[in-house]
């Protein structure tokens, strides 16, 4: 089951295009190069409507330049992205962001010099301009940062949060613009427990209206609860995807997160 | 016919060195501290009157003169704005560096104007008495030979420091990361020292090379040491061989077109253009970084005024001028109008670069296009006039953008200022007629008198007024964040559906307009204008005096306007105060770099406290909680309220 097209197994082998099925997202046979490194090599992941797909691995792996790829602000040195039925390989990242990919930002990318409320207020209204969603973006942001339990911090500017909350703020902006895909980076890192185990149910609530996460994680815990799927990225090759199960029993994964404690991590019951 | 092409090979190849030499310098500094030194021909102008001050002027031996200049004053001096004026830098946004350096730029101007009158000529001979040797028919002189030698050892002695000396390979490790540099054992702050030490040798040496094959006058040393720029660029500001290459190429074109070029017409003045084309060609042709991302801005703006605040003080303002209007003789009135025509002028500043980050050293270019069109068209004060000023202003400032919209900070700097060089010295004595001057009557409102300086006055006030509130409120609607948004993380705006270059193109359109309407008011205030009122150089001391006022208040514009205006009220009484004020300009713009929001910013933040005195609180956006209660994540900010409030201040 470590072999990298076992979720695209449905794709017969003389026709790479064909794609998964149920996919809203799909990666075929990505690589990028920086300069003399393989930051990327033949990377092929897909994301379903409805579901959490996990995107794991180690520090440097190449998860956040996946992210990259996909949405259009790292050009891959070859490979393809389709999102739902079309190819955007060659389109710039605001014409994909219109098709419904929405992400959040290992480094930070908040609007530093507006507040909570505005950070969200202005995606909604991005939201509004590119699409036929009539609803007032005060509504709509008034009513994410309540979903994302920023409410009372919303009059804040957001470069006086700390970071935790900041990612929040990320995640908000993102839900406005309703995006079918998300792209989540880390949003959990720098929440207690209790916010994790929040953040994790909001996630499983988006799904339930048809959104597709695809998360990138350090919490083992959370991706194990939430995940539906999982690839694993070491040194920017897929090594190994399926169910948490499976993937958490390889031992291709389990070696690359070096050493006992983490392959416990992995292994091992939720702590 | 050959011996004519060899002897303008020789000046070709000696115009190339001192760029080269200029380059080198500029490189030097940015690849080790991040910031681009815009003084760097200032630096050398100085360096050159210094030569000048103890050779010719105190009899110093010539070489003792060189060596003093080039090895004690000089990075002496290097050493004294690292210090000071760089050293808090590092880091900061580019057009905060930006600022800081060109009021370095001023107030070296400033203060060579005052040691050395501008009215008195100064003349710098050749070295070697203009001996030479004879090379075929060509008078090769010794001097040549000393720029190309130094040029050469230079280039050859910066190879050995960059790749076989610890110190060279630190430099080139520091801007990098200083911190990493630390940590192995390197003293970046010392290596950092020693570029700006060098640095300043080298802006030195350039400038005593070249003064004597053009003249000792400051300004004009200050800026043909600009051209160097273009050979700086061409190395990327990193590639030392590619940028003297480049050098040597513009310094032979040049000649060359000199020689073949017509002697008359626009072809004949193409080779003063020349190093800022290439400037602007390669700017363009340069493969741009990626999306930038988000970046640490540096000072918190002020709180954007409200409507209601913002209408009031507008209202005040146009009341006030009336009521001082009757005190105020003509002449002054004419001042004042000019004041409110620059700050409508550096109200696109605040637009531009205020809320929209992006620096644009071409701001007077557009409003010399406004004051041209209301020049031609505007006949009888005719709105035709006005509308066509800002219409134009516009659509080039579109034209502009459109190419340079990828670029980052410093390079749309030097893009912008490369177009305002070009358009100053090959477009604007066409546009404003061979004379020079250009009539250019005021604008006439419909049953509003408009004729005397009084009444001009107070119009120009009105316009500034309603400007200043249209611009507060863009700022406040959906377009004014999406500018900010832009400015703060082009990244995220881009995977939020943003079409981030539009953004860009619409509001550098607007600021282009705004300040060719500016230029039409200020051609009104004297009823005609030329040329040398809107060369490069001011749009530099714009920018200075939007950053000195404030950038991002309007409030801002209006105080950097008075500053000038003050200024142009006191000198009939204070003569010096000609000298003094590039000097205080420049000295002003330098203590940006301390405090980037500027007198503005300080008023919004005395203004802040005295309401929290006061009692009257600042109400934040309204935000209606609980409108979705019952969902699980509202039940879980009920829970975690406590914590978060916590965690938030």
């Amino acid at each position: 089951m470590s072999a990298p097209a076992t979720d695209l197994a449905s794709r017969s082998g003389a026709d790479p295009v064909r794609r998964d099925p149920h996919a809203v997202l799909e990666v075929l046979n990505t690589s990028v190069r920086f300069g003399g490194i393989n930051a990327l090599t033949d990377v092929s992941l897909s994301a379903r409507t409805g579901q959490i797909t996990g995107l794991i691995g180690p520090n440097g792996a190449g998860k956040t330049t996946t992210f990259n790829v996909i949405t259009g602000l790292q050009h891959p040195t070859q490979g393809r992205v389709f999102i739902g039925d079309q190819e955007v390989s060659g389109l710039p990242p605001y014409r994909r962001a219109r098709l419904g990919i929405a992400r959040t930002f290992q480094r930070l990318e908040v609007f530093g010099s507006l507040t909570v409320f505005e950070n969200v207020l202005a995606a909604a209204e991005f939201h509004r301009s590119w699409s036929d969603d009539g609803t007032p973006p005060r509504q709509v942001a008034s009513e994410i940062v309540n979903r994302v339990g920023l409410a009372t911090v919303a009059g804040a500017r957001v470069d006086a949060l700390p970071t935790g909350l900041a990612r929040l703020v990320e995640l908000g902006r993102a839900l406005a613009t309703r995006p079918r895909l998300l792209l989540l980076d880390e949003v959990g890192s720098g929440l207690n427990h209790d916010e994790t185990a929040a953040l994790g149910d909001l996630m499983l609530d988006l799904t339930r209206d048809g959104t597709a996460i695809l998360l990138v994680e350090h919490d083992v815990d959370l991706v194990m609860r939430v995940c539906d799927r999982i690839f694993v990225l070491d040194f920017g090759r897929i090594i190994s995807s399926g169910s948490p199960a499976q993937v958490r029993k390889d031992p291709a994964v389990q070696a690359a997160y070096l050493g006992a404690e983490a392959s416990t991590e992995l292994a091992g019951e939720p702590a | 016919m050959g011996s004519e092409l060899l002897s303008f090979t020789v000046v070709g190849l000696v115009t190339g060195c001192v760029y080269a030499l200029i380059a080198t310098g500029l490189v030097v500094t940015y690849t080790t501290t991040g910031i681009f030194n815009f003084a760097h021909g200032a630096i050398g102008m100085a360096a050159a009157f210094m030569f000048w001050q103890l050779w010719i002027s105190w009899h110093v031996n010539p070489v003792l003169a060189l060596v003093l200049v080039l090895f004690v004053i000089a990075p002496l001096f290097g050493l004294v704005i690292e210090r000071l004026l760089m050293r808090p830098l590092y880091g900061a946004p580019t057009d905060v560096t930006v600022v800081v350096t060109l009021g370095l730029l001023l107030a070296l101007v400033g203060m060579a104007q005052s040691f050395w009158k501008p009215n008195t000529t100064h003349i710098l001979p050749l070295f070697f008495h203009a001996n030479g040797f004879r090379l075929g028919q060509v008078l090769v002189s010794y001097h040549a030979v000393t720029a190309i030698a130094a040029t050469v050892a230079i280039a050859l002695g910066l190879r050995v420091l960059f790749n076989r000396t610890r110190l060279g390979i630190a430099m080139r490790a520091v801007v990098d990361n200083p911190d990493l540099l630390a940590m192995a054992g390197g003293r970046p702050a010392q290596v950092q020292q020693f570029a700006w030490m060098l640095g300043c040798s080298l802006a030195a040496l350039a400038g005593i090379l070249l003064a004597p094959l053009a003249q000792l006058d400051i300004l004009l040393l200050t800026l043909l040491v600009v051209d160097g720029y273009a050979a700086a660029i061409i190395g990327r500001l990193r590639n030392l061989p590619l940028a003297v290459l480049g050098a040597l190429a513009i310094g032979l074109g040049q000649n060359y077109l000199i020689e073949f070029a017509p002697g008359s017409g626009f072809l004949s003045r193409i080779y003063n253009i020349l190093p800022m084309v290439v400037l602007f060609a390669v700017l363009i042709l340069l493969p741009q970084d990626r999306l930038r991302t988000a970046s640490f801005s540096g000072a918190v703006a002020p709180r954007v005024a409200g409507l209601k605040s913002s209408v009031v003080w507008a209202v005040l303002l146009v009341v006030g001028c009336v009521l001082i209007s009757f005190g105020l003789s003509p002449s002054n009135l004419r001042i004042g109008a000019n004041g409110f025509a620059i700050a409508l002028i550096l109200l696109s500043l605040v637009l531009l670069t205020g809320y929209g980050g992006m620096v644009s050293l071409c701001q007077m270019t557009f409003a010399g296009l406004g004051a041209v069109m209301m020049g031609h068209l505007g006949h009888g004060g005719s709105l035709v006039g006005v509308v066509t000023a800002v219409a134009l202003a516009a659509a080039v400032g579109a034209l502009i953008a459109l190419p340079t919209l990828k670029m980052r900070g410093l390079y749309l700097a030097l893009a912008t200022f490369a177009f305002a060089t070009v358009m100053q010295q090959a477009v604007f004595t066409q546009l404003f007629g061979t004379g020079g001057n250009l009539e250019v009557p005021r604008p006439h409102i419909p049953g509003i008198p408009t004729d005397s300086d009084r009444q001009f006055f107070i119009l120009t006030a009105a316009v500034f007024a309603v400007a200043s509130v249209g611009i507060l409120a863009l700022r406040r609607s959906s377009f004014g964040r999406r500018l900010v948004a832009v400015n703060d993380s082009p990244a995220a705006c881009a995977t939020l559906g943003v079409n981030v270059n539009w953004t860009k193109l619409t509001v550098f359109t607007i600021a282009a307009g705004l300040a060719g309407l500016g230029g039409a008011l200020v051609g009104g205030v004297a009823g005609q204008v030329d040329a040398n009122g809107f060369v490069a150089l001011q749009s530099l001391v714009l920018l200075l005096l939007a950053r000195v006022g404030g950038i991002n208040t309007a409030t801002g514009a209006f105080l950097g306007a008075s500053t000038l205006t003050l200024f142009a009220v006191l000198q009939p009484h204070v003569p010096q105060l000609g000298n003094l004020q590039f000097l205080l300009t420049g000295l002003a713009a330098i203590s940006v770099g301390r405090d980037p929001n500027g007198a503005g910013g300080r008023i919004a933040e005395l203004a802040a406290k005295a309401r929290e005195i006061f009692g009257i609180e600042h109400r934040d956006p309204v935000v209606p909680v609980g409108a979705v209660a019952g969902t699980p994540a509202a039940v879980f900010l009920d829970e975690e309220e406590g914590r978060l409030v916590g965690a938030g201040h």
